[in-house]
């Protein structure tokens, strides 16, 4: 028996920088188990010296595991590449035609009508024919590649992401949707002008030009020096999830240390529950972080706790944001506790303790990607977090700001940043400019109203602060896309164009990432927008029948990550990062073909293949991909492949190496910020200049509570404007614990434990909305009640958790279940980006808000749901798995 | 000897990871002659139970593994369809155990089969332990847990110092199950202040417990025997009295005004 078993060493789902190392037993082509890699199978700990870290303090050290930590989701993944919710063969929605015609492409039923299964043949035919119109009748950017950063899922040369804008580039050019920068708003449209770029040039989130842009040894140096770590905005124990759980671990020699830890959050999250002993919890209302960063500043400027010398020798502007928080500027209004209270809901006594224990023991701050920086004006929030950080001497030892891209536990000699793998097979197109390009928050936008305007490219990474400053528009003006296209050229040494490329609205749509709607911002908007005869094909490269894909016009189905010959490794959250071959570890599910595969396909048709494989085969590029890294200085190709996966060694000075933002503290003038100033600025002149009129992002932070649409406000999502009196709960709509994002709704283990899923009365598994017994008794709902869930934007359903984890006045509902449409703006499913804000973060800022908004519920009435019943049959009707839900039957017609 | 489980829910995360491990192994996969296949859901032969504790802002939820087939009992009742194992595993043979029924139902732990009409439960992953050529060599959910909170070997060669049993007859031992909790943030309403340093103590039919509040102004009394007790909290020459019963349920008892 044992003889037959082969192990495979695998990073699963991951994302774009891989994860942690994960065994997979498989024999005769399937999966029998996933499991924890143990190193030593490979390696023995005398081959490791000089690769592997240690930590020490106090006598006290830590060091990696032999046995790797993989992410719940790795652990779980034989559930979804099994998944009875596969896409086994292309899908063609019914009562969908080639060619365009308003009476044959029947667009207001996407999402409604369902598919049958066709051959490839047939779903090529129509890819090429479609392609060929679409293209003579209006041009090449008339199609809108949509998710450029693909499924991910720890492939490289499957899925670098935008193999549908490679081939598109070849055929003429293509409208790049560009994922807008996501998870770090408040950073990127907010700190980013008070500190600087921040980590990659542009997320927002802090680390020094002077190392490119990234910030090293920030563990060890909270490990070392900080006596308190503030978590405000997001979940370690979670967002963890998206590599591996060695955090666990992590936090676990933290409490050892005896480090105190705080958490201010609507929610009493995983890292609270998990490290309760350590943790300190203040619940506050959603989105009210700035006012109580305002209370914490006002009792540090009247008590004095504030390094005034670091404020007077590393800041400029000051003094103005010390006015408006002391009222002594043109509003009058001092910023004290008690004002603070009225707004988030945290006790005066408990504000002021905050600040002195603050001041008082030596603070990092945890920020990860959740809560205030993705809400409605998140500008402000992470404003006031980088100006508390600025408060205590930021980069001082111990006090440092821990985010996702500072989170590398040591510099190895060939690393390329904090967070990149060490190799790339298959260059992302992810981060390249285009002649004609929509944000993917104003897609919907876009659609309906064949126009929109923004600021900024807006570019994840790799993007300085003051881009922000330059309008873009779509359709873009030829004049500006050939100015593009003639500065791309001079780059890379081509020949520059001379004609201005003809512009066109988008008509089709092909998606390498269907979950818009759900993953993104306004998703009943995004779901108006598809139904619409501006769309003529929607079509999408997908592993799975969920989100967008139910809304498409045909489906290919695509490889999961442990069906492919590729290759990765992990370039961030892992506790050691390291490069791996990632060969099949099981057999093809149904017809799957990768995304390069499906490119390359396609090329065949159009006589272009040559162009997106460039004659290789799929071995030849992964030997390619390892031989274009810096990899070969420390490992020959042979032993690469004999032992699956190795770790590069650790730079000879790596612990020697400036903590995160030491050398800014240290010496400021040959360490500055690539702010103006070269300072950190609390009051930006270049905003001022940009933007005079912005009354929502002003030059300096303040409470902005937004306000009528009618007096120029993009939102009114607070509880002191009018939509309050109507939709009075704050939502926190963050990541789950056991999803990825969007992904793995369908783990049928995952949906058997108890905060996962709640069974309603009628069988049908509910996404739970977490309550305190307040105010769920305040609406006559108990616990396991279905709930309606809604606000102006539409209705999704969700069913009640009753718990004390939860801030009053607030609800919470994990992002990420999967979108199952009753009608146009009713959901069953829990998708709760749904009734998410459509408007943005701000009026400048097009980055998304999707937590922290207003909404309202009540119990669902059984007149009200079987008046449903009897008027939407069809989705009550849809096949339902007892493990998995909704999935791949439900939408294929009989 | 005996093979036995440790479980220190002190260390453990509720990450699940044993619960998953365990259906990763068992569903969907044969071990025969050890265990046919569990069903696709609905068995849980390690169970991660969870349980909200306390109130708002003093919450906890404590995360207890519970492997209810390792347990002698179930060998005492039906030896016959239970394995003979050197290690003294429980191990229900499921060739042997078709239309026990009775065992399912009177054990926590052991599921009944209805495709297959058989009791199913943990068997130590014990196709495992005896394949010298499987790539691991320990239960599932051992291996799966990334803080060591389960471990398995030899009884006498676990640190059982302090250690606990659910039942005389269970092969799980668990260190630091949940015990009951007081906790309040102390503060002077006149100034709106938290009170640092204040003497805390709890006393009831279960013993005395004391504390002192701390820089938050909270107070944590933890590892309390249920029942009822007279809290005082003592600073400054001012005292006050608080009854709290803890016999059921933590008390999180909020924000307490001082004066």
């Amino acid at each position: 028996m044992a003889n037959e078993m082969v192990t495979t060493t695998q990073s699963i789902a991951c994302g774009g920088t891989g994860g942690e190392l994960t065994a997979v037993d498989s024999k005769d082509g399937k999966i029998i188990r996933i499991r924890p890699m143990h190193i030593d199978e490979r390696y023995t700990e005398e081959e490791l010296e000089g690769h592997f870290w240690e930590l020490e303090k106090d006598g006290k050290k830590f060091r990696p595991s032999m046995k790797a930590s993989p992410n719940y989701f790795a652990l779980a993944y034989k559930n979804r590449v099994y998944s009875k919710n596969r896409v086994m063969k292309p899908l063609k929605r019914v009562d969908w035609e080639p060619g365009g015609d308003p009476a044959k492409i029947n667009s207001a039923n996407r999402g409604k009508s369902k598919f049958v299964e066709i051959s490839w043949d047939e779903a090529l035919d129509i890819m090429e024919s479609e392609l060929r119109r679409i293209i003579e009748a209006y041009g090449p950017y008339s199609v809108l590649c949509i998710g450029e950063d693909g499924h991910r899922e720890s492939k490289d040369l499957h899925a670098g992401g935008g193999m549908h804008a490679n081939f598109m580039s070849k055929l003429g050019g293509y409208t790049r949707e560009t994922r807008t920068p996501d998870s770090v708003e408040g950073w990127y449209w907010g700190a980013k002008h008070v500190w600087g770029s921040g980590s990659n040039k542009g997320l927002g989130m802090i680390a020094p030009p002077q190392t490119g842009y990234n910030s090293w040894n920030v563990i060890k140096d909270i490990t070392e020096n900080s006596e308190l770590i503030c978590f405000d905005a997001g979940d370690f124990e979670l967002t963890q999830n998206y590599g591996s759980q060695f955090w666990s671990r992590l936090l676990k020699y933290w409490e050892e240390l005896g480090k105190e830890m705080v958490l201010v959050d609507p929610f009493c999250n995983y890292t609270a529950v998990c490290h309760s002993q350590h943790m300190k919890w203040i619940p506050i209302l959603p989105n009210t972080d700035a006012a109580f960063d305002f209370g914490v500043m006002y009792v540090w400027i009247t008590e004095g706790l504030y390094d005034k010398d670091y404020v007077e020798t590393h800041t400029i502007g000051f003094d103005k944001v010390k006015a408006y928080i002391l009222g002594e500027d043109e509003e009058g209004i001092a910023k004290t506790p008690e004002w603070a209270s009225e707004r988030c809901g945290v006790p005066v006594h408990t504000i002021k303790a905050f600040a002195r224990n603050l001041a008082k023991k030596v603070t990092s701050h945890a920020h990860f990607s959740s809560g205030s920086v993705k809400t409605p004006y998140s500008h402000e929030p992470g404003r006031t977090g980088a100006y508390l950080l600025a408060m205590q001497g930021l980069g001082k030892p111990g006090v440092q700001q821990l985010h996702l891209n500072a989170s590398a536990m040591a510099k190895e000699e060939i690393a390329r940043s904090t967070s990149a793998p060490f190799s790339s097979i298959n260059q992302c197109r992810m981060f390249y400019p285009n002649a004609q390009s929509i944000p993917r928050t104003m897609v919907a936008e876009a659609l309906k109203t064949g126009k929109a305007k923004w600021w900024g490219s807006p570019c994840i990474v790799y993007v300085e602060t003051s881009e922000q400053f330059q309008e873009f528009n779509y359709p873009a003006d030829p004049q500006v896309a050939l100015a593009m296209q003639q500065a791309m050229a001079a780059r890379f040494g081509a020949e520059p164009p001379t004609e201005a490329p003809k512009m066109s609205k988008v008509h089709m749509l092909w998606s390498e990432k269907p979950c818009n709607m759900n993953c993104w911002d306004g998703g009943f908007n995004y779901q108006d927008a598809i139904r619409t005869d501006e769309v003529e094909f929607f079509v999408t490269n997908h592993q799975w029948m969920e989100n967008d894909s139910l809304f498409a016009d045909l489906v290919l189905p695509v490889t999961t990550c442990l069906e492919d010959n590729d290759s990765m490794g992990a370039g961030m959250i892992v506790s050691v990062r390291h490069s791996g071959l990632t060969p099949p570890a099981c057999d093809r599910i149904g017809e799957s073909k990768s995304d390069f595969e499906i490119a390359c396909e396609l090329g065949e048709r159009f006589g272009i293949r040559d162009q997106i494989d460039l004659g290789m085969t799929q071995d030849e590029w992964i030997k390619y991909g390892f031989e274009q890294s810096r990899l070969t200085e420390e490992i020959d190709w042979e032993t690469f492949q004999k032992k699956g996966f190795y770790f590069p060694k650790l730079a000879a000075d790596w612990d020697q190496l400036p903590p995160g933002m030491r050398g800014f503290y240290e010496d400021p003038e040959n360490w500055p910020l690539d702010t103006p100033s070269g300072k950190i600025e609390f009051w930006s002149q270049a905003l001022a200049d940009a933007f005079p009129d912005d009354k929502e992002r002003t030059p300096m932070a303040r409470w902005i509570t937004g306000g009528p649409a009618e007096e120029g406000w993009t939102h009114d999502e607070s509880l002191w404007g009018e939509r309050c009196k109507k939709y009075p709960l704050l939502i926190t709509a963050n990541p789950a614990r056991f999803r990825v994002h969007v992904q793995g709704d369908d783990i049928k283990w995952f949906r058997e434990i108890e905060t996962v899923k709640i069974k309603g009365f009628d069988g049908y598994d509910y996404e739970p909305i977490w309550f305190t017994p307040e105010d769920a008794a305040a609406r006559g709902i108990e616990d396991g009640d279905i709930v309606k869930l809604y606000n102006e934007r539409g209705i999704v359903l969700v069913a009640a958790r009753i718990s004390e984890r939860i801030t009053p006045g607030s609800v919470m509902v994990n992002k990420g279940s999967r979108v199952d449409p009753i009608a146009p703006h009713i959901d069953r499913g829990g998708a709760v980006n749904l009734i998410s804000p459509t408007g943005q973060v701000s009026k400048h800022c097009k980055g998304f808000a999707v937590t922290g908004y207003l909404v309202e519920c009540e119990k669902l009435s059984m007149e009200e749901y079987n008046q449903w019943k009897a008027d939407y049959p069809e989705a009550f009707e849809r096949d339902y798995d007892p493990a998995i839900g909704i999935n791949r039957k439900s939408w294929i017609a009989e | 000897m005996t093979k036995a489980f440790l479980i220190d829910v002190e260390k453990c995360v509720g990450c699940y990871d044993c619960q998953i491990g365990c259906k990763d192994e068992h569903c969907g996969n044969t071990w025969l002659p050890y265990a046919e296949s569990q069903p696709e859901i609905g068995q849980f032969w390690c169970k991660v139970n969870q349980t909200e504790r306390g109130a708002k802002p003093h919450v906890m939820v404590s995360y207890v593994p519970f492997i209810g087939g390792q347990d002698t009992a179930i060998r005492d009742f039906a030896p016959e369809v239970c394995m003979e194992r050197e290690d003294g595993l429980v191990v229900i043979d499921p060739a042997k155990a078709k239309g026990r029924k009775d065992i399912a139902e009177k054990f926590e732990g052991v599921y009944w089969n209805e495709e297959l009409q058989i009791p199913q439960a943990c068997t130590g992953c014990a196709h495992l332990l005896d394949d010298p050529d499987s790539p691991i060599r320990t239960p599932r959910c051992v291996d799966n847990c990334h803080v060591d909170a389960i471990l398995f070997g030899e009884e006498d060669e676990l640190d059982l110092e302090g250690a606990e049993k659910l039942s005389e007859t269970s092969l799980v031992w668990y260190k630091n199950l949940p015990k009951k909790f007081i906790a309040g943030t102390v503060f002077t309403p006149a100034d709106d202040e938290v009170v640092i340093g204040a003497k805390v103590t709890a006393t009831g039919e279960g013993g005395t417990y004391e504390t002192t509040t701390d820089d938050w102004g909270d107070f944590w009394l933890r590892g309390l025997a249920d029942g009822a007790y007279k809290v005082t909290i003592a600073h400054d020459g001012k005292e006050l009295a608080l009854d709290v019963d803890v016999t059921d349920k933590d008390a999180g008892l909020g924000d307490i005004a001082f004066e």
